[in-house]
C-alpha cells in the first residue's frame, strides 16, 4: 500500500554555505618561491667552506673578489677582502675557501703568492701573466684546521708531494751553493737544496737538500757528499787535477754524492738524517780512518813546499798525510824550529799487507801500535822530505828504509810522540850539483881544444894523401870487379848458360823431395800411429 | 550644437591624480587637497608645458653626446678601442648578431629620438590648440609613456659586460662617458612624459565648447 | 563652503570626460568611451591573489639580488657578478652617476614597488586601512614606470651574447630569479585593482567622508549613465 506524499511538507534540502577557502591556490606561488628559495640558501650554507686569514708581507696582484687561491691549478676558494695590517707592515687576505678543499686548510699548509719570478732553477710563474697572480697551497700534513695563517714570501721548492727524503749537510759555508742548486748522483740530476739555515751556535750551517725518489735509497749511512759546484782544480803533490760534473752546476752550484765503493752493502739513510758537506771529492772520498795517529817530526830543513794535507808515505805508498806546518819555539834550547804535525792511519799499513788476526790485533790496541811503530824505527825507518812535484815545488814526507841510522827510542809520553827523521838528501843536492859544476870547470878544456886542433890537421892530411894516391888504385880495382861481374853474367843468366841449366834440374829435385815430404806429413796427420808402426800400405814411387 | 562634452574641467571638477576622487574645490586654481588620500589637488599637472618643453630640450642637449661618445672603451693587450652606441651596434652585425644590432639600434637610437619626436610634436600641437587627430595623439602619449623604459637596454649592457670583463691584462672593458649621457637622455624623456598632462590635448576642445557657449 | 565630491562619477585621467563606472563582471574593463583610457577593471580576489604574488616576488627579489647572475670563464680565468656587483663596478670604473641610475632603476624602484604594495596589501586587510597606505598608494603609482627589471633582463641576455663569443658562459641562479621576478611583478600588476584599495583606505579628512555627495549635487548636464 502506497502511502500518499504531502508535496507540501517534503523538507528542503539544507543549503551548505560555500566554504570559504582560507587560502587561494594562488598561494602555491609563494610557497613554491619561498621553498625554492630556502633550497638555494640551505645549499649555499651546507657549501660554506671555511674563512681563512693570511698575513703576507706583500701581496701584489692580490684583489678582493677576483684572486683565487688554488691548489694544484684548481680554483679552491677566493679573496674576500685585502687590507692592511693594524700596524700598516703588513697584508692580510681574508679568503673563502671551498667545502670542498676544507681538507687541505691544516696547521702546516702552506701559502704565497704565486706571480712570475726569476730564481736559480729557473723562472716560474709566467702562467699568472694571463691568468692573473692567485695563492697558491702547499699541503700539509697535520689533520688539525687551522683559520689563521702567515704567507711564505717565496713559494716551497717542492710545492708537489714528491716521493723522497730530506737529508741535513753541515758545512762551514754555503759556498756557491744556493736554493735550488741540483743535486747529483753519477751525474743525474736526482735533487735539490731546499733550504739552509745557520745551526744554533753559528757555527756550522745546515743545507736541506731533498733526494727525489727512487735515488733517495742510494744514500746510505756511509754516502759522502761534496760541493760539485764549478770546475774544481786541485794542484798536489800528484799534480793538477780538474774535476766538474756539469755545466749547470758550474753555473748555479750544485751538491754531488756518493757511496764509497769498498763498502757493502748498506741499508738507505733515514730520513732528515745529517751528513757533512765537503769542498770536494777527493776529500769527500778520501777513505775516513777510524784510529787515526798523531805524530810530530822536528826537520832541520826548509819546509818551504810542504802544504797541509802533503801525503805520509811508506816506501812510497800513502799511509797518512801532514795536518799542520809551522814553527816551536824550544824554550830550554832556546831555539826556533820548523815542526810538522803528521796523521797516521795504521790501518793503511794493514791494508797493504796480507791480513792476519794478530796484525790486526795490534792495530787496534794503543800498546800493539807503539810497539809496531817502535820495532819499524829499530829497523831504520825513518822520516824524509821529498820533492813530489818539481813543477811546483811541492814537498812531502817519505817514510823509508835507511841503513846505518842510530837507534832511537820513542817517547811515548809526549803527545804527539816524535819520529825521528832523515835529513832529506834535497840539501846535499844541491852540494852535489855544485860539486860537479866545480869538476866541470876543472876539466883543462883549453888543452883538450888544442889537443883537438891537432887530431883535425892531422886528419886532414890523411885525407888529401887518399884523395891522391889510394883513390886512383880503387878505381883500377873496380874495373876489374866489373869485368868479372860482364863474365860471371853469362854464365848465369844467358839462356842456355849451362850453370842455370844445371839450377834448374837442382830445383827441381828439391820440388821432389818436398813434395814427398808433405805427402807423409799429410800420411801422419791422418795416420799418426805410423810413425809407430811405419807405413803399411804406401807402395813406394 | 547642444552642451559640450561633459568634462572635469568644465564642470568645476578636479579630478585627484592619485585616487580618482572627483572634488569640486572652491577655487578651482586652488584646489587644496584631495579628502580621500591627502595628495595635492591640480587642475592640470603643474606647469606643464614649460616644463616639458625643458625636460625635452635637455634631453635633446644629451643626445648628441650620447651618440658621439663612446659608451664603452676595450683595453686589450694590444689594443684600446673606443665604441659608441652606433659602433657597437655595427660591430654586432659584422659578427653576425644582427637581430642584436637592430634591438639595440631601435632601443638605443630611435626610440629615444622617436620619443622626443612625439614629445615635441604633441607639446606644439597641444599649443596651437590643435583639435584634429585627438584621439590618436593620446594613443601616442601612451605609447611613449610605455616604451620610453626601453632605451636603458644598452645601460644594462655596458652595466654587465664591464662587470665581467675585467681581466687585465688580456682584456678589459670600461664605461665611457656616452653612457652617462645616455641614460640623461632616457631618465629625462621619461621624466618628460610624466609632467605632460594628455587632457590638454582635449582641452583644446573641451574649452572652445566653453568659449562657443 | 567646503569642497564637494562625487565618488561613483569620475573624470578620464586621459582626457577629463566624466563618466560613471558601470558594474563589471568578473574579468571585464571599462574604457573611457573618447580616449580609450582603461578606467576600471573587475579583478577577482585582488587583494589576495596580488598579496601571494607580491609575497613570491619579494622572495625572488632577495634572491634575484644575493645570487650571482653568471659567471664566465676565459683563459683560467673566473669572474661572477651579481645585479649589486655590475653597480659596484659602474662605480668603481667612474660612472658613479650611471651607477646611481642603474641601481636605482634595477634595485632600489623594484624593491620599493614590492615593498609598499606588500604593507599596502596588508594594510587593507583590515579595512579601513589607516591614511598612511594612501600615501603609500601615492608612492606606488610613483615608483612603478621605474622598476625596470625587464628591461635589465634584455640588456644581461645582449651581453651575454656579446661574451659568449669570446669565453665560456655559466649561468647563476640569480638570472633565473630576475626572469622569475619579471613575471611576477607583471602578475602583481595585472592582478592589482586600485580603486578596491581606495575603497578600503581611511579617508584623510574623515569628515568630508560622511557627507557623500550624490549625483544630485552636480547639475551636470550629459553625464552618460
Amino acid at each position: 500500500m502506497t502511502e500518499k506524499i504531502d508535496l507540501d511538507n517534503i523538507p528542503e534540502a539544507a543549503i551548505v554555505p560555500k566554504k570559504r577557502m582560507r587560502f587561494s591556490v594562488v598561494w602555491i606561488i609563494p610557497i613554491v618561491a619561498a621553498l625554492v628559495a630556502i633550497g638555494i640558501a640551505v645549499q649555499r650554507i651546507l657549501s660554506e667552506g671555511p674563512t681563512i686569514t693570511i698575513v703576507f708581507k706583500a701581496a701584489e696582484g692580490v684583489e678582493a673578489g677576483k684572486t683565487f687561491v688554488k691548489y694544484n691549478d684548481v680554483n679552491i676558494g677566493e679573496v674576500k677582502t685585502v687590507r692592511l695590517s693594524e700596524d700598516f707592515t703588513k697584508v692580510v687576505v681574508t679568503a673563502k675557501i671551498d667545502k670542498s678543499a676544507e681538507g687541505l686548510i691544516v696547521e702546516d699548509a702552506e701559502f704565497w703568492v704565486e706571480k712570475p719570478r726569476v730564481t736559480l732553477s729557473g723562472v716560474s710563474g709566467i702562467g699568472t701573466l694571463l691568468t692573473g697572480n692567485f695563492i697558491g697551497l702547499k699541503m700539509g700534513k697535520s689533520k688539525r684546521p687551522r683559520h689563521n695563517f702567515i704567507g711564505r714570501d717565496v713559494p716551497p721548492a717542492i710545492t708537489m708531494d714528491q716521493p723522497g727524503r730530506i737529508f741535513i749537510l753541515q758545512a762551514d759555508n754555503l759556498g756557491s751553493v744556493g736554493i735550488g742548486s741540483p743535486l747529483y748522483y753519477r751525474r743525474l740530476n736526482v735533487g735539490q737544496v731546499i733550504g739552509y739555515d745557520l745551526a744554533g751556535d753559528g757555527k756550522a750551517l745546515h743545507i736541506k737538500i731533498f733526494v727525489n725518489a727512487p735515488y733517495d735509497k742510494y744514500v746510505t749511512n756511509e754516502t759522502r757528499f761534496w760541493e760539485a759546484s764549478g770546475i774544481d782544480v786541485t794542484m798536489g803533490a800528484s799534480g793538477i787535477n780538474v774535476d766538474t760534473q756539469s755545466v749547470v752546476s758550474m753555473l748555479v752550484g750544485g751538491i754531488a754524492f756518493e757511496t764509497p765503493s769498498l763498502l757493502k752493502e748498506l741499508k738507505p739513510a733515514d730520513a732528515n738524517a745529517a751528513f757533512t758537506l765537503f769542498r770536494n771529492r777527493a776529500t769527500a772520498m778520501a777513505e775516513h780512518e777510524t784510529v787515526i795517529t798523531p805524530y810530530v817530526l822536528y826537520f832541520n830543513e826548509s819546509l818551504l813546499g810542504l802544504s797541509v794535507g802533503a801525503p805520509v808515505t811508506y816506501r812510497g805508498l800513502p799511509v797518512g798525510e801532514v795536518t799542520a806546518v809551522g814553527l816551536e819555539y824550544d824554550q830550554a834550547k832556546d831555539f826556533i824550529h820548523p815542526r810538522v804535525d803528521i796523521q797516521l792511519y795504521p790501518a793503511r799499513f794493514m791494508a797493504h799487507v796480507k791480513k792476519s788476526a794478530a796484525l790486526e790485533e795490534q792495530a787496534r790496541s794503543e800498546s800493539g801500535r807503539h810497539v809496531f811503530m817502535q820495532k819499524l824505527i829499530d829497523k831504520g825507518v825513518r822520516a824524509q822530505l821529498r820533492s813530489g812535484n818539481i813543477l811546483t815545488g811541492q814537498l812531502y814526507v817519505a817514510f823509508d828504509n835507511f841503513r846505518g841510522v842510530p837507534k832511537v827510542k820513542i817517547d811515548w809520553t809526549k803527545t804527539p810522540a816524535e819520529l825521528p827523521v832523515m835529513p832529506s838528501g834535497l840539501e846535499d843536492l844541491k852540494t852535489k850539483i855544485n860539486d860537479v859544476l866545480a869538476r866541470i870547470d876543472k876539466i883543462p878544456l883549453n888543452a883538450i881544444g888544442e889537443d883537438m886542433k891537432k887530431l883535425l890537421a892531422g886528419l886532414d892530411g890523411m885525407v888529401k894523401r887518399v884523395d891522391r894516391e889510394v883513390l886512383p888504385e880503387l878505381k883500377t880495382t873496380l874495373d876489374a870487379l866489373k869485368h868479372v861481374l860482364k863474365s860471371t853474367d853469362a854464365t848465369l843468366v844467358g839462356k842456355d848458360a849451362p850453370a842455370q841449366q844445371e839450377m834448374r834440374e837442382a830445383l827441381q829435385e828439391v820440388r821432389r823431395a818436398a813434395q814427398a815430404v808433405s805427402g807423409l806429413v799429410d800420411y801422419l796427420e791422418r795416420n799418426p800411429e805410423a810413425l809407430v808402426r811405419g807405413k803399411t800400405q804406401e807402395k813406394s814411387k | 550644437m547642444s552642451t559640450g562634452v561633459p568634462t572635469g574641467i568644465t564642470s568645476g571638477f578636479v579630478s585627484c591624480e592619485a585616487c580618482g576622487l572627483l572634488t569640486k574645490p572652491v577655487n578651482v586654481h586652488e584646489p587644496g587637497h584631495c579628502p580621500r588620500c591627502g595628495g595635492k589637488l591640480e587642475l592640470r599637472r603643474h606647469n606643464t608645458i614649460q616644463r616639458t618643453w625643458a625636460l625635452i630640450i635637455a634631453a635633446a642637449i644629451c643626445y648628441i653626446p650620447a651618440n658621439v661618445m663612446p659608451v664603452m672603451v676595450t683595453s686589450t693587450l694590444t689594443s684600446v678601442e673606443e665604441d659608441t652606441i652606433i659602433s657597437g651596434a655595427v660591430l654586432l652585425y659584422k659578427y653576425g648578431s644582427w637581430h642584436l644590432a637592430l634591438i639595440v639600434l631601435i632601443a638605443s637610437v630611435m626610440i629615444p629620438l622617436a620619443k622626443l619626436a612625439a614629445l615635441a610634436y604633441l607639446l606644439i600641437t597641444v599649443q596651437r590648440n590643435s583639435i584634429k587627430d585627438q584621439r590618436e595623439r593620446t594613443r601616442l602619449y601612451r605609447l611613449v609613456e610605455f616604451v620610453g623604459r626601453w632605451s636603458m637596454l644598452d645601460i644594462f649592457v655596458v652595466t654587465f659586460v664591464v662587470a665581467l670583463i675585467q681581466l687585465q691584462p688580456l682584456m678589459s672593458v670600461k664605461p665611457g662617458l656616452g653612457s652617462l649621457f645616455f641614460a640623461s637622455v632616457v631618465v629625462l624623456t621619461m621624466i618628460a612624459a610624466e609632467t605632460f598632462d594628455s587632457r590638454l590635448i582635449w582641452d583644446s576642445s573641451n574649452c572652445k565648447e566653453e568659449q562657443n557657449d | 563652503m567646503s569642497s564637494s565630491f562625487i565618488e561613483d562619477i569620475v573624470a578620464c585621467p586621459g582626457c577629463d570626460l566624466l563618466q560613471r563606472i558601470p558594474v563589471l563582471s568578473p574579468g571585464g574593463k571599462a574604457r573611457c568611451p573618447r580616449c580609450g583610457h582603461t578606467m576600471a577593471a573587475n579583478k577577482p580576489d585582488s587583494l589576495e591573489r596580488t598579496l601571494a604574488l607580491t609575497v613570491a616576488a619579494a622572495i625572488t627579489l632577495v634572491v634575484a639580488n644575493t645570487t650571482p647572475l653568471m659567471g664566465i670563464s676565459v683563459v683560467g680565468r673566473h669572474v661572477s657578478t651579481t645585479i649589486l656587483g655590475g653597480v659596484l663596478e659602474m662605480w668603481l670604473q667612474g660612472q658613479e652617476i650611471t651607477a646611481l641610475l642603474v641601481a636605482f632603476c634595477a634595485i632600489v624602484a623594484p624593491t620599493v614597488y614590492i615593498g609598499l604594495m606588500l604593507v599596502i596589501l596588508l594594510a587593507v586587510r583590515r579595512s579601513p586601512a589607516p591614511s598612511w597606505a594612501g600615501f603609500l598608494m601615492r608612492m606606488l603609482d610613483l615608483s612603478q614606470p621605474w622598476g625596470m627589471a625587464e628591461v635589465m633582463m634584455l640588456g644581461i641576455l645582449v651581453a651575454l651574447i656579446k661574451i659568449a663569443e669570446m669565453a665560456t658562459l655559466v649561468l647563476g641562479v640569480g638570472i633565473f630569479a630576475v626572469g622569475a621576478l619579471i613575471i611576477l611583478i607583471a602578475a602583481m600588476m595585472a592582478s592589482f585593482d586600485h580603486n578596491e584599495v581606495w575603497t578600503r583606505i581611511r579617508w584623510v579628512d574623515e569628515e568630508s567622508q560622511k557627507m557623500i555627495a550624490s549625483a544630485e549635487l552636480a547639475d551636470i548636464e550629459g553625464i552618460r549613465p
